[in-house]
């Protein structure tokens, strides 16, 4: 596979040259420009036409979700990354709803990053079951079917205290503090996936 | 020119990874070491005894911060450059009161880091601002804030007390006595108070788009 043509768009420098340097030693990918803003990362497809733009989710003026629909109308070719403080699976819908390739936590190792970029080249998407378990996705979905803890135990032969666990475990991964309000995403992500 | 031993803190593994990388090209500086939260920054800090700690300020489990009181008992000729996304006055004027040399913020260029690092490790002080000393109503102790902390990430009494090595017992008494310090009756009204003293940064808001 050819050298992955890779653009950076970060707000703060010093996280910018800590992106780039990781490349330093990775012959696969070659970044050709970095940019601290929205606005100047669509500028900068347009220009560089990168094979993958690596974006901050969270910047001042145009942040990175904003500037994802720009920077494909600007270049059609290029995939877009987002990098993230936090892998929350809602802001993986929500990026990848809005045309990006996947989403990667900052608190990743470098040899994630060079997988996801890579996949992102390829022309893959990540998938939100990535971020959760499979068996923490059956769950989610079941709570989403409005059924029981009884019933869940049962569907998935497991113990109804293993279900709370699971319950729990979605809980913190996906920053939800109530049933309802667990009830509520996991419909939603149903609908979205449909 | 005998090499600036330094320590690098930080949970965004891939910041921190390119940053050790950056400095080391520095060849006067020497990363001896890395951790990605606050108690494993004061136990390498303990066994290395760098010359200067470069620590990112909101970790998870100890926080910047809170842990420098660790780094300066188990070595107390580390130097602490804290290094944060936010400008806030109030920030900068607590990490002068728990004794950094230094705080640079993630929106400056590598040259000003390095610049700072060397700066610090010659006895200089590098801040952003003459900072003036915080007043800040802060009715904990050292161990409630730590308590305080891991209760904001989530965590269940027995985590915590594996994570403190401290009995159940131990963790259940601060918890109450935090509870009552704090005027809180839930662990919702904890978080609040975690995040107004700094123990914790406010969660990423959930509506930003």
């Amino acid at each position: 596979m050819s050298r992955v043509r890779l653009a950076i768009a970060d707000d703060h420098a010093l996280v910018r040259a800590s992106l780039e340097r990781l490349f330093l030693g990775y012959p696969q990918v070659d970044v050709v420009g970095t940019v601290c803003s929205g606005s100047r990362a669509i500028a900068l497809a347009e220009k560089l036409k990168p094979d993958v733009f690596l974006l901050d989710i969270v910047m001042p003026g145009l942040d990175g979700l904003q500037a994802i629909p720009r920077i494909q109308e600007a270049s059609p070719s290029t995939r877009v990354l987002i990098i993230s403080m936090h892998d929350e699976p809602e802001y993986l819908q929500e990026a990848i709803s809005r045309g990006a390739s996947g989403l990667i936590s900052k608190a990743a190792s470098p040899e994630d990053l060079f997988r996801a970029i890579e996949a992102a080249a390829r022309g893959e998407v990540m998938h939100v079951s990535t971020l959760l378990t499979k068996r923490e996705r059956e769950v989610l979905t079941l709570i989403g079917q409005g059924k029981t803890g009884e019933e869940i135990a049962l569907h998935l032969s497991i113990s109804q205290k293993t279900v709370e666990h699971y319950r729990q475990q979605l809980m913190g991964k996906l920053q939800i503090h109530t049933e309802a309000g667990l009830v509520a995403h996991a419909r939603q992500l149903a609908i979205t996936a449909s | 020119m005998k090499g600036i031993r330094v320590v690098l803190a930080d949970d965004h593994t891939l910041v921190r990874r390119g940053l050790s990388s950056l400095l080391a090209a520095d060849g006067s500086i020497s990363v001896v070491g890395e951790a990605g939260d606050g108690r494993e920054l004061a136990r390498k800090v303990k066994s290395l005894q760098p010359d200067i700690a470069l620590v990112d300020i909101s970790m998870p489990l100890l926080n910047g911060l809170d842990a420098m009181l660790k780094i300066q008992r188990g070595s107390p000729g580390t130097r602490v450059i804290i290094l944060s996304m936010f400008s806030d006055e109030a920030y900068i004027a607590q990490a002068w009161d728990h004794g950094a040399w230094g705080y640079v913020l993630k929106d400056e260029a590598p040259e000003q880091l390095i610049k700072a690092i060397h700066a610090v490790a010659s006895g200089e002080k590098c801040f952003p601002v003459d900072p003036m000393p915080a007043v800040i109503h802060d009715p904990l102790s050292p161990r409630e804030r730590e308590v305080l902390q891991l209760i904001a990430e989530g965590k269940k009494n027995s985590e915590i007390a594996d994570v403190m090595m401290r009995s159940l017992h131990t963790v259940r008494n601060h918890r109450a006595r935090l509870m009552m310090k704090l005027g809180a009756h839930s662990a919702a009204e904890l978080v609040r108070a975690a995040e107004k003293l700094g123990v914790v940064r406010p969660a990423s808001p959930k509506g930003q788009k």
